[in-house]
């Protein structure tokens, strides 16, 4: 769409005002409600918005402890180009149109800050290898009764979940518990475009998972931050608390599992053809995702909490490790079937910005091959407690971040300018952790995680 | 007699408290009567805030003083303290338990976590000597001292482009790692004149002074 089409487009629809989507590096959904001839005169840079949007943690606390080279010397405006593409009526709101927009300075230039942005350029540079991707997510979340203010009194603590409390999955009994919500959700995500293939109920308390089609890599995560938002919106209007934090109590945690397959010339690649055996470009895929694991994690894992989830026979992985499918390893490759061959990244956490999950798989793969990394070999056993000496990934928020500052895979194909951004906002959230509040001894989630995190994430 | 060697360790991922003590600890070693009074201790004391869940133990062991997170088991003296305020000109008193049964540990303690320091002018000296050499840092930074109004610029003499105004014991603090600089400035016990960048990249710099960057 350009301007003179999206101006008959929004006329058309009788749209009164534009929604506009931008998405935080912590995957918060910042814009604003803006009149549509607003919207149209700031074609086709888009919307002036604070820069602070993407200075502050998720705390709402200024970022005041560096200053990165391409943000301007003091408080101003950057822009929200929007994605004119995205343009979609909103489900529930028939005079407002949603549009998802990328985070530019003043002249256009999208920001090292700006998770969307960095996904495109890594997309351009697998483009440039002759190699187009598909990505499909997992979306975990969980829902509970109360509404969002009595969770707020409660502390989080004991909401009673929108299910049986039993630790089982696939169980239509519990989905039912649920399905008033997520006939709503459904119908909204249907009229936003976002296709989904199925939902089910899972083991965690009110949990549920949702699977959506496949698509390219910036249209896929899309769909899981329109998902993600319709599902809080949902949940507020019906009264209800839902969240996405990666381990919101000591039962199961919220996964964002992300599955990718690679096709060039539009050949499966990740297909094993004569009995079994991956192709080198499989291969080196692979090992580039296993060199880049540890730090990839600072982005699959990014929070105080998305550690905790990452424990032992807790459905998530715990050590850097590939197999054909099996579930406790980190990736779980299928490549047995032309028409379904892919790799499943099990690491990230329903807290995970999504753009930024499959900047970092994409990124490890295109090292991969770019370097000739050999993939080790694959785990036979389960990946699930194993000894000291297994390649364990980082179990902290500073080791992850130390692993991303110290390699230089992740930083050419990412960027400099992004990767230290990135390590600087790690680490600032360990401080804001230890100094505001939480507790470096405890085992279990602290009241400082769930008020920074159970609504928000 | 030879001198055992004095060596400071700090646990794996350690917490900020930790690595708070452990820049405090390796400040006072550079004083050669704290350096051999830390020598020559054995015992465990925990530093544990009354504000927050902030904790940490320093573990003295004739020669090797380990720092780890959280208050351990087998802590000989405790000291409670608002973590917020021990470097106020009039810090709130800590409660110290296990004292009397460790008297020269406990004194030890309060000894090395108040480590020396030099007039404000040279521990400025040394904070600012890397910031200037950041880009997009202040080319020149005055700094003055608002108890005497003595000054001094780092840097390019003919492009100041950050200035901070404190009194003595807020500056030392400041240079020292003691408190940090932003939040200082927020709280209005210091006051500067320049732009946010500078600002941040100084708190930057401050934050990490804090916990043991020379």
């Amino acid at each position: 769409m350009n301007a003179n089409s999206t101006n008959e487009w929004l006329t058309d629809n009788r749209i009164r005002w534009v929604k506009t989507e931008g998405v935080s590096i912590d995957g918060l959904v910042i814009g604003k409600y803006i009149g549509t001839k607003k919207f149209l005169d700031a074609l086709p840079d888009g919307n002036a918005i604070a820069d602070l949007v993407v200075g502050y943690d998720i705390g709402g606390t200024p970022y005041l402890a560096w200053w990165d080279e391409w943000r301007r010397d003091a408080l101003g405006d950057i822009h929200q180009q929007p994605d004119l593409d995205t343009l979609v009526i909103s489900s529930d709101r028939p005079s407002t149109a949603n549009v998802l927009c990328d985070f530019t300075d003043l002249d256009g230039k999208p920001l090292p800050a700006c998770a969307r942005s960095t996904l495109k350029s890594v997309v351009q540079q697998l483009g440039d290898l002759g190699l187009v991707a598909q990505a499909a997510f997992e979306v975990e979340g969980m829902l509970f009764q109360p509404s969002p203010r009595s969770s707020r009194a409660a502390k989080y603590r004991g909401l009673a979940p929108m299910s049986h409390p039993v630790h089982l999955g696939y169980l239509h009994y519990n989905s039912r518990h649920m399905m008033a919500f997520m006939d709503i959700l459904l119908e909204r995500l249907d009229g936003l475009g976002i296709p989904v293939e199925g939902w089910h109920d899972e083991a965690g308390p009110g949990q549920f998972e949702i699977n959506l089609d496949p698509a390219d890599p910036v249209t896929a995560c899309d769909y899981v931050v329109r998902l993600k938002q319709a599902a809080k919106e949902t949940a507020l209007d019906l009264g209800h608390t839902i969240t996405f934090m990666a381990k919101p109590s000591e039962e199961y945690g919220n996964g964002l599992h992300v599955h990718h397959s690679l096709r060039r010339d539009g050949r499966p690649v990740f297909y094993a053809t004569d009995g079994g055996e991956l192709s080198e470009t499989t291969r080196h895929w692979i090992g580039g995702m296993m060199a880049t694991m540890p730090a990839a994690t600072s982005l699959f894992a990014p929070n105080i909490n998305s550690f905790r989830r990452m424990v032992e026979f807790a459905a998530a992985p715990t050590v850097a490790s590939w197999a054909q499918d099996n579930k406790s390893t980190a990736l779980r490759v299928l490549s047995r079937s032309p028409n379904s061959a892919r790799i499943e990244n099990r690491i990230s956490g329903g807290d995970a910005n999504p753009y930024l999950v499959l900047a970092g798989v994409l990124a490890g793969g295109i090292a991969g091959l770019q370097h000739h990394i050999e993939a080790p070999e694959a785990l036979t056993v389960s990946g699930w407690g194993l000894p000291p000496g297994w390649p364990h990934l980082p179990n902290s928020i500073t080791q992850a971040a130390d692993a991303m500052s110290s390699d230089t895979l992740l930083h050419a194909v990412l960027g400099t300018s992004f990767c230290d951004y990135w390590v600087n906002t790690r680490r600032w959230e360990w401080l804001m952790y230890h100094t505001t509040g939480g507790d470096a001894t405890a085992s279990a989630v602290t009241q400082w995680e769930l008020d920074r995190y159970f609504e928000l994430v | 007699m030879k001198l055992q060697r004095l060596t400071i360790e700090i646990e794996a991922d350690p917490t900020p408290i930790a690595m708070i003590l452990a820049a405090t600890l390796r400040r006072s070693a550079r004083d050669p009567k704290r350096a051999t009074r830390m020598r020559k201790a054995r015992g465990n004391v925990a530093l544990k805030s009354t504000v927050d869940q902030q904790a940490a133990t320093i573990r003295f062991n004739k020669g090797i003083v380990r720092v780890v997170s959280g208050v351990s088991k087998d802590v000989h003296v405790t000291i409670a303290a608002d973590v917020n305020k021990m470097s106020d000109e009039s810090p709130p008193k800590p409660q110290v338990h296990g004292a009397a049964a460790h008297v020269r540990l406990a004194l030890l303690a309060a000894k090395v976590l108040d480590a020396p320091h030099g007039t404000w002018q040279e521990e400025a000296r040394v904070f600012l000597a890397p910031v200037l050499e950041m880009p997009g840092a202040p080319r020149g930074v005055r700094v003055v001292c608002t108890d005497d109004e003595s000054e001094c610029v780092f840097g390019d003499l003919s492009a100041v482009d950050y200035q901070i105004f404190g009194s003595q014991h807020c500056l030392i603090n400041i240079f020292c790692g003691n408190t940090v600089f932003g939040q200082d400035l927020l709280d209005g016990r210091v006051t500067a004149v320049g732009t946010l960048s500078h600002l941040a990249t100084m708190t930057g710099r401050s934050i990490a002074v804090m916990l043991g960057a020379s």
